[in-house]
């Protein structure tokens, strides 16, 4: 009888008994907001618009075209913990394609310019058996060389950073305003030299130069050449057939050319300048300054006439 | 009074055999009808707890049932398939999140749940060890998974064919692990989780293979222009996603026209999930939301009809115990006949005796009643823990 209940008292104290599920108070994190990149512009446009209101990370590593990189899984886990992730849109980065993200946290900030993309036409697609659909075509993708689409592009990191950050409203407006005064000294000069240029037959090392070609009318044509390795024959014999219904004074490259390569070119008439898209981070500097370097030295190919000096930043 | 229980008590005592059976057979007849009301209780509300949390489910139209069984519980059966340009309707309608779900295919007996990584945070899902999937191929797998294959990051599971008699259809894909989700008590640790893109390329509209622009790939070409390169059945594309041909993994067509089986809506707030609801009750659309909380709870009506039946049974039964119980009585007063002369002619009264009769039988009925009950509050209080462990593992 005692045995009974005392069993009796155990079992109702142990039903009584209520696991009190404690849930841990989420403190609000001590750091500020992480915004990650896919591109060195994007990276720039948001440390002038937020300043230090947010961490601002573009992980590629100096030496890689953030184009064709290819994070492992363990940065694009780091990509997944960001707070925003600022793409460029137009493609660029295909990485994202073979990436899993948070659609919440992406930002495309082309989406609002998509209507200005421009379709890579000698992109060689495939299919599989003569009706099978074909993979997708290209779309250039270096679009902020389009210093108009680049102010475009720093609106959206804007709009996307009150997003986040609603409180800096004010504050990130009068940065976005600063910034876009800079890009729009940077289209001005550009819009001058162009005119000067007028149209002179251009040729671009590498097809990057679709949006410069495009916001300032410039006649070029693009060959697919590495400023750091020599064409070998195939490639010059492909600029000889260009040039014979294009008869270009100057090539346009987008890094430092070999001395060898520009001597065989000035021998044939061509002048090289290096107009930088500056899609990674620069050595030195920074986007501005590198953009200036490079109106600059279409500046010096292309001087204005002794009447017209150029005006300084 | 307290001889009556004292002479009673003693009896009971003495023939104890003749009392356990008859208290354990009363108890369970008491037991039985109201632990099975607890237990079905508990079992609805857990089954309706993982349906209570997703606000609204959009798939093709026909079976509701079909659509959030397969959603929420990864039935084998999956119901007709939408595009992928839902999700994005959703998400573009800035009224709700969407999160993608392609629950077909299968490895051995676990169900690979193609979806984005909204989905963990959506259901609190934590991880053990590992991280969320970040490349194609990669999948996270449930604690069961990781228990029954025993597999952890780093180790490979790998999907089964649809059929094995269907050479040309969806074939094995080795997939990484990545993360092992912390046990939920959920069908989510019967399940493999990957982005929906690896699904897809599961049933193979995603691949990689050789780049057919290169020359070593020419045996591959069907035929080529300006333009495009037509492959022939030639190319071998991977089973297996590696770090090096995961940059050759590419989908052909628009993938907005890819399919899913659902898509698992989060309205921003009530409103929002009143429009996005009235935007399909157009007879004419090709899709349906749903409540899954609703449809469940239709399902548990009828499973609650059927729980109805069992308790009427066991009434019966019972009724049938207590008759067996008073024959037993009965024939115990029958056999007890000297013994109950001999208390009269001691001197006990007729009404003495009665009350000595009557106190076995009350005395056996408060211990089954008192045993019921403490079986009734241990399966209150631990039948949520036995139907985790038991009947979700």
């Amino acid at each position: 009888m005692k045995l009974l209940a005392m069993l009796a008292c155990v079992v109702l104290v142990a039903a009584c008994t209520q696991d009190k599920q404690v849930s841990e108070d989420t403190e609000a994190s001590p750091y500020p907001p992480r915004v990650y990149t896919v591109n060195y512009p994007l990276a720039y446009f948001a440390e002038r618009i937020a300043g230090d209101s947010v961490q601002v990370v573009f992980p590629a590593p100096p030496d890689v075209d953030p184009a064709v990189w290819s994070p492992v899984a363990e940065t694009i886990a780091d990509y997944q913990q960001a707070d925003l992730v600022l793409l460029n849109g137009a493609g660029y980065a295909g990485w994202l394609q073979r990436a899993t993200l948070s659609r919440s946290r992406l930002v495309d900030t082309s989406a609002a310019l998509a209507d200005r993309l421009i379709p890579m036409n000698d992109t060689v697609t495939h299919s599989h058996g003569p009706g099978g659909d074909h993979s997708h075509q290209g779309m250039a993708f270096t679009s902020w060389l389009d210093m108009e689409y680049a102010a475009g592009q720093a609106r959206a990191v804007f709009d996307s950073l009150v997003r986040l950050r609603p409180e800096n409203e004010l504050d990130y407006r009068a940065r976005l305003q600063e910034l876009e005064k800079d890009l729009s000294k940077l289209d001005t000069r550009l819009t001058v030299v162009a005119e000067r240029i007028g149209d002179q037959p251009l040729v671009f090392s590498h097809p990057v130069f679709q949006y410069l070609a495009r916001a300032y009318e410039l006649n070029g044509r693009s060959v697919h050449w590495e400023p750091h390795e020599a064409p070998g024959d195939d490639p010059w014999r492909e600029l000889f057939e260009l040039l014979g219904t294009h008869d270009a004074g100057w090539m346009i490259w987008e890094d430092e050319p070999l001395p060898d390569t520009v001597s065989r070119l000035e021998g044939m008439g061509i002048e090289s300048l290096v107009f930088r898209p500056c899609g990674n981070r620069p050595a030195e500097g920074n986007f501005l300054s590198v953009m200036l370097d490079n109106v600059m030295a279409l500046e010096r190919a292309f001087p204005a006439p002794a009447s017209i000096e150029a005006t300084e930043m | 009074m307290g001889d009556v229980l004292f002479l009673a008590w003693r009896y009971l005592i003495y023939h104890r055999l003749k009392t356990a059976i008859l208290v354990a057979s009363i108890m369970l007849i008491i037991y039985l009808p109201v632990g099975l009301n607890v237990v079905v209780e508990q079992s609805a509300e857990h089954l309706t707890a993982r349906a209570a949390a997703t606000p609204l489910l959009v798939g093709a139209k026909g079976s509701p049932l079909e659509l959030a069984l397969n959603s929420l519980y990864f039935s084998s059966e999956h119901p007709e398939l939408i595009d992928y340009s839902e999700a994005t309707m959703v998400a573009d309608s800035g009224l709700a999140d969407a999160i993608p779900l392609y629950v077909r295919f299968r490895s051995r007996t676990h169900p690979i749940v193609g979806t984005s990584l909204d989905y963990f945070s959506f259901h609190d899902l934590s991880f053990a060890t590992g991280r969320p999937m970040a490349l194609l191929g990669e999948c996270v797998v449930g604690a069961n998974v990781a228990d029954s294959l025993g597999v952890k990051p780093g180790d490979a599971v790998i999907s089964s064919p649809e059929s094995v008699f269907n050479l040309a259809g969806v074939y094995p894909l080795k997939m990484k692990v990545s993360g092992v989700l912390t046990r939920a008590f959920t069908p989510d640790d019967d399940a493999i989780f990957v982005d929906v893109k690896t699904a897809w390329i599961i049933e193979g509209l995603g691949h990689g293979h050789q780049d057919l622009a290169r020359a070593e790939a020419a045996a591959g070409v069907l035929s080529r222009s300006e333009e495009n390169i037509v492959a022939n059945a030639s190319v071998v594309q991977y089973n297996e996603i590696t770090e090096d041909n995961v940059g050759s993994f590419h989908f052909h067509g628009d993938l907005a026209d890819y399919p899913l089986t659902a898509v698992l809506v989060v309205p921003r707030n009530e409103k929002s999930g009143v429009i996005l609801r009235g935007r399909y009750a157009d007879d004419d659309a090709t899709s349906q939301i749903v409540r899954p909380v609703t449809v469940i709870d239709e399902l548990l009506d009828t499973i609650l009809t059927i729980q109805q039946f069992i308790v009427a049974a066991v009434i019966i039964v019972g009724l049938a115990t207590i008759a067996t119980a008073a024959l037993v009585f009965m024939l115990s007063l029958r056999l007890r006949r000297r013994e109950i002369d001999t208390m009269l002619k001691i001197g006990g009264s007729r009404m003495r005796v009665a009350s000595m009769l009557l106190a076995e039988v009350v005395i056996v009925v408060i211990l089954s009643s008192s045993l019921a009950a403490v079986l009734t509050l241990v399966t209150w209080r631990f039948g949520p823990g036995i139907i985790e462990s038991f009947v979700l593992t």
